[in-house]
């Protein structure tokens, strides 16, 4: 969905609760809590979120801790640092970025392995 | 440009605090601080008490306003709440109900 006036969290800005909506936000400050958008979530170098984020597309370049869910892709740049989960049926992690938790993408398990036993 | 801009379609339901200017075009509700400007946007509803440098209303605001240097309520205004500030200023259109303190 395109977004004719973006959402941007400045570098000296934090915001804590719940964060909502159908457009797309750009964090380069700090954000704790809950997001849910129905829209792209971008956490810039200088960002920092510490939340359970619902997204379609999460582009992850900073800080981020909590689970992540993702609708159509998640993207962990060179220069994030993630912990938590992540899912979404497509998932980008570049060379240089820091994880550490699970990824679940949702694919269809082949007969013999048995989910949970990850 | 180092400051916030909330989107018309985000709703925020908490805290926002910072040291940058904060442009509100959704929905706020809870507790605005800054050190800088705050500006309610015409189509914008903060429930929220706000404390900044100036803020400048244009929007629906529900809460009580503290500005440190001075509070504008637009034509377009509706406020419902306290308002203190050394400088205050309500355009004509605006509608407002509450308290002012100028610190006089």
């Amino acid at each position: 969905m395109a977004s004719e006036d973006p959402c941007f969290i400045g570098s000296k800005t934090t915001v804590r609760g719940q964060v909502s909506g159908k457009q797309d936000v750009v964090v380069e400050g700090r954000i704790e809590g809950h997001i849910s958008l129905d829209s792209h979530l971008t956490v810039e170098e200088s960002g920092t979120v510490e939340a359970d984020v619902e997204a379609t597309v999460a582009t992850l370049k900073g800080e981020v801790r909590g689970p992540v869910v993702a609708t159509r892709s998640a993207v962990l740049h060179a220069t994030a640092r993630v912990a938590g989960k992540v899912k979404a049926p497509s998932i980008v992690i570049e060379d240089g970025a820091r994880f550490s938790g699970e990824i679940e993408m949702d694919v269809e398990l082949p007969a013999d392995v048995v989910p949970g036993n990850a | 440009m180092a400051n916030t801009v909330i989107g018309s379609s985000i709703v925020i339901d908490g805290e926002i605090a910072g040291e940058e200017s904060l442009t509100i075009l959704g929905t706020v509700k809870g507790k605005i601080s800054t050190a800088q400007s705050v500006v309610v946007e015409a189509a914008a509803t903060v429930e929220a008490d706000v404390e900044a440098q100036t803020v400048t209303v244009g929007g629906k605001v529900t809460g009580n306003v503290t500005a440190r240097e001075k509070l504008e309520l637009r034509p377009e205004a509706k406020m419902v709440g306290n308002a203190k500030a050394p400088r205050i200023v309500v355009a004509d259109g605006a509608t407002f109900k509450g308290n002012v303190d100028m610190d006089v």
